[in-house]
């Protein structure tokens, strides 16, 4: 007998499971046949998507080139409840999600950190935000006469007063929405290959940007063939070879949720926050405050290549504002938004001190995707552009001022 | 032959399942002081984190710590939760390093191997039982957290339905259904070390060593798993799921963690179960 | 000797080890029903001989076969017939000796869980442990784990006996029990391979025995087979020394030297020389003979010819 034979086994076992983990991924990229669409006809697919009911988890990740900050964090107990270090969170590092959707008026989000969990419920008029490690429930009733963008402007108010719960990803097709409103007659839009996605045949939409300043290169979303939905987004920073920015369907499914999922009551022993409308107003008062003091956010240029600058004084107030200023809401899609939430940048702010590069004029932090400017009289400001472009728009506006 | 050698030997189909060995492995395992001590030292992460709660409760503490700690004075259930928190990344993988280390390399040192490969045991379900024999300790080892948690738990804290990480409640019956669940999880997570362990066991006669390698790897493998540089290989680390007994914790449950994890750990038995094969199956006892 | 007779038979079997051949290429026959003595001083390659027999280790090159199978692919339809302690007893220090023949006994899976506790109890008793059968293994003394493994390979009826070294660590008292212990299983018709490095045991036990030196088999047969393969010596008490020794020299013999000045020795080795030629010899020369001794090979000699003297263990 041949004493070498007994080693066969484990010579075959990793060769199966080389074997498996390559096919698996064949088939997965692998191109699905589909009837060939117009970027026209795809946009317009889209547009009339069917997407009443569905379930499903949504992988987010983000390599925007910077150092990988997470590792400070303590091992097992997520940042939630420390509003720097959440926005520092959706800088690196990759998230889950669990989405279900129920129509326009029930939809529930849960963002699965390890060994905790934050959710947005929305159920016809109420709406909840949970936070399992802080165990904080926010209550919201929406006016009976709210329309869809009501709830949208809620969503993120709330979120905007409850920094913990900004991470919340969103849906692949909310994603998509934001991208899709930045065409403009100079954004290249073509139909890429078809691809298979949380296994569905998938078309792709790209989104090419003519615009030297943006750090964007491109974007692609891909829809699913039969209903319309976007599956995934992907963004391209210029000249990097990996996504800087995806968020997608790992898994979906097309079949209405159990309606009880969509329930919920707060945990006894939860501090539980009643938003009625009375202190909403409250709220839009204290905010009225606080754009006084600090003034309005400016917007500058448009399209891919839009800054925003917060004038003086801003940067002393960073990681401590809430609730000012054109907030994005509940998604922590500030990396790749052009007109970005100034705060959420601000609210990393303390952590990314050391990150920040000494600079004519002030303090800049450059990621793959988005750069920030702090100018050494205390404005911010931030763009999907190089830094010497906030440099030069920093000059301008002072110039002009 | 002496007639009564047929008496003495049941019918092949009898005994062919081997069953009565996997019952002696298990009795021998538990018979060991050794074990006992090591599932003592389990038992004693919740008490202590019971205690040290329950005497230090009027300080708070909110925000640090390990998960679920702030959740103990409300719920004693909770204990469990924290315990097995702190008992995965250092504890279990020492104990079971301990068990699975020694399965082979121990019975060479005592020099018992020799006889129960002359018995004959047979080489490969000699190499089956004892992997049985690890399996079950993790189990076991697993269960003595979460039960004394539990226990140490409902003596010292108030304890009512369960909230789970989405808010919603659990009863009492439907949370302990949940932390048998849970056991399992983490014990489907031990199971690629333990196979590791077995390999290493099969290198050597001396079990300290391979008990050590083995928990060494343990630590190794988080290491690893911390650093972002080499995240290309992190799914592939048998420790990367080790902490993804919370999605047992969601309502409604996602099993995909649970079902990602059984399939590494399953790849990790079957290769360092070739590869124990491979040595053990042809090794020199010269011990 | 057709297989069938044979309980161990050996072909060329040779184990190395690094540089180092521990056993060389030996033919072992083993004939059924024998006590064989399997002899040779520590270091010799006995065990090592045994541990392939009883496939714990794999030969180098060469075949074993064992009662009706060949060794290692058979191991687990022969094993159960084959009763072994090698290289001492082994034992979990913490189970009583009971417990530790109950795991041994299940390791077998041909054995029948029904008797075991029966046979265990037996087994036990036949090496007279029986009073301490509950006590952990952990407090016997060397004889008793020496028994506690004798035992273990008591544990079912056997067909063959492998005992390596069985009466190390016993009193004499132990000593003479496992000897008749062999004795009545050979009556039973077991047949017993016993190894030890202690000629005399060897002498009082077997009927047959094979001697091993420096991983070789030096010889192999019947005692009296093995007796006869010697020389036998003349031993002259004569005040005339130098003329005896002149004399023995002129018959082809080579005198030793001797520690007495009056004492003459040698080997007959000359070939169909006979004492009383050699005697007649040195009277017509006139040496005063005061005393002749004609003896025929100890086994002792013997085994000393074969092995070497001394305590240098063979490397």
């Amino acid at each position: 007998m041949n004493k070498n034979w007994r080693w066969l086994p484990a010579g075959i076992v990793p060769v199966v499971i080389a074997a498996a983990a390559v096919s698996a991924s064949t088939v997965a990229e692998a191109q699905p046949q589909l009837p060939a669409l117009t970027a026209q006809e795809l946009l317009e697919f889209v547009a009339t998507s069917t997407d009443d009911a569905y379930s499903g988890t949504v992988e987010q990740s983000s390599d925007l080139g910077l150092p990988d900050l997470s590792l400070a964090a303590p091992p097992g107990g997520s940042s939630g409840s420390d509003p720097t270090s959440a926005a520092l969170e959706l800088l690196t590092g990759e998230h889950t999600a669990q989405v279900y959707v129920d129509g326009p008026g029930k939809a529930r989000v849960q963002l699965l950190d390890q060994l905790a969990q934050r959710d947005v419920v929305v159920n016809g008029d109420h709406v909840w935000f949970y936070d399992s490690e802080a165990n904080e429930a926010v209550h919201a009733v929406r006016p009976a006469d709210a329309g869809e963008d009501d709830l949208e402007a809620m969503l993120r108010e709330k979120a905007a007063e409850h920094p913990e719960l900004q991470n919340i990803p969103r849906t692949p097709a909310e994603l998509a929405e934001v991208f899709l409103a930045r065409i403009d007659p100079s954004t290249e839009v073509t139909v890429g290959d078809t691809s298979r996605v949380a296994g569905r045949s998938a078309y792709q939409l790209l989104l090419t940007p003519d615009d030297a300043a943006t750090l964007i290169g491109s974007v692609a979303v891909t829809v699913d063939s039969e209903t319309g939905v976007p599956l995934g987004v992907r963004v391209q920073a210029r000249g990097q070879e990996e996504p800087a920015f995806s968020a997608g369907f790992s898994s979906v499914d097309f079949s209405t949720p159990d309606a009880g999922i969509f329930d919920f009551t707060p945990p006894p022993g939860a501090t539980v926050t009643e938003a009625s409308p009375k202190d909403g107003a409250q709220h839009d008062a204290d905010a009225a405050d606080e754009v006084r003091v600090s003034g309005q956010p400016t917007v500058i240029g448009q399209g891919w290549s839009t800054i925003v600058e917060l004038p003086a004084g801003s940067a002393s107030k960073l990681g401590l504002s809430t609730g000012t200023g054109e907030s994005t809401g509940m998604g922590d899609i500030m990396e790749i938004e052009p007109g970005m939430d100034p705060e959420e940048v601000a609210g990393a702010q303390a952590l990314l001190e050391q990150a920040l590069v000494e600079t004519d004029g002030g303090r800049a932090l450059q990621t793959s995707l988005v750069s920030v400017f702090i100018t050494d009289d205390g404005r911010v400001l931030a763009g999907a552009v190089g830094v010497d472009q906030l440099v030069a728009a920093s000059r301008q506006w002072s110039n002009r001022q | 032959m002496p007639a009564e050698s047929a008496a003495t030997h049941a019918p092949r189909t009898g005994g062919s399942l081997g069953l009565t060995l996997v019952v002696s492995e298990v009795a021998v395992l538990f018979r060991r002081l050794r074990t006992w001590a090591m599932i003592g030292a389990l038992a004693l992460i919740p008490i202590l984190i019971a205690v040290v709660v329950r005497v230090s409760s009027d300080e708070s503490s909110s925000g640090r710590g390990p998960a679920f700690l702030n959740s103990i004075t409300q719920n004693g259930l909770f204990v469990s939760l924290t315990a097995l928190t702190v008992a995965i990344p250092l504890f279990l993988p020492l104990t079971i390093g301990v068990v699975a280390g020694d399965t082979i390399a121990g019975e060479a040192n005592l020099g018992t191997l020799r006889y129960l490969l002359v018995a004959p045991a047979g080489r490969i379900r000699l190499l089956l039982v004892k992997y049985a024999g690890a399996a079950l300790f993790c189990f076991v080892a697993t269960l003595t957290v979460v039960v004394t948690g539990a226990v140490v738990g409902a003596l010292l804290f108030p304890v009512g339905p369960v909230t789970l990480l989405s808010g919603a409640t659990v009863g009492i019956p439907g949370y302990f259904a949940r932390l048998l669940l849970l056991a399992l999880y983490v014990t489907v997570s031990l199971l690629g070390l333990s196979a590791i362990g077995l390999f290493i066991s099969t290198l050597t006669s001396v079990p300290v060593g391979a008990m050590a390698a083995t928990a060494a790897l343990a630590v190794i493998a988080q290491i690893l798993g911390a650093l972002p540089q080499l995240e290309w290989l992190h799914p592939w680390l048998f420790t990367h799921h080790w902490l993804g007994f919370a999605d047992l914790l969601r309502e409604p449950i996602v099993w995909t963690s649970f079902a990602d994890n059984a399939l590494l750990q399953f790849g990790y038995i079957a290769v360092f179960g070739a590869l124990a094969y491979g040595r053990f199956s042809t090794k020199d006892i010269l011990s | 000797m057709s297989a069938g007779e044979l309980a161990i038979e050996t072909r060329g079997l040779t184990k190395v080890f690094g540089r180092q051949r521990a056993v060389d290429s030996i033919d072992l026959t083993v004939p059924r029903g024998s006590v064989f003595g399997f002899l040779g001083p520590n270091g010799s390659g006995k065990t090592t001989t045994i541990r392939v027999l009883l496939g714990l280790a794999s030969a180098t090159s060469g075949e074993v076969r064992l009662l009706d199978g060949e060794m290692p692919d058979d191991a687990r339809a022969v094993l159960p017939r084959v009763g072994a302690l090698v290289e001492g007893p082994a034992i979990y220090p913490f189970l009583s000796g009971r417990a530790n023949l109950q795991r041994f006994d299940a390791a077998d899976r041909r054995t029948d869980p029904a008797t075991r506790s029966r046979r265990v109890d037996e087994a036990l008793e036949r090496v007279g442990l029986s009073h301490a059968a509950k006590k952990r293994a952990h407090a016997y003394s060397l004889g008793m784990k020496q028994r506690l493994g004798i035992a273990n390979a008591l544990l079912a009826p056997r067909d063959l006996l492998i005992l390596d070294e069985p009466t190390n660590g016993l009193d004499p008292q132990g000593t003479r029990e496992v000897r008749s212990l062999i004795r009545s299983l050979s009556d039973d018709g077991t047949t017993v391979f016993v190894s030890s490095h202690l000629l005399a045991e060897v002498e009082q036990m077997c009927t047959r025995i094979a001697v091993m030196s420096a991983g070789r088999l030096v010889a192999q047969g019947t005692l009296d087979e093995l007796r006869s393969g010697g020389t036998a010596r003349v031993r002259v008490t004569t005040p005339d020394a130098a003329e005896a020794r002149r004399v023995l020299t002129g018959l082809g013999l080579t005198p030793e030297p001797h520690g007495h000045d009056d004492v003459v020795t040698a080997e007959l080795s000359v070939a169909g020389l006979q004492p009383e030629t050699v005697n007649a010899a040195l009277v017509r020369a006139e040496v005063r003979v005061r005393g002749f001794e004609a003896r025929g090979a100890s086994l002792e000699d013997r085994f000393v010819a074969l092995t070497g003297e001394g305590f240098d263990v063979a490397g």
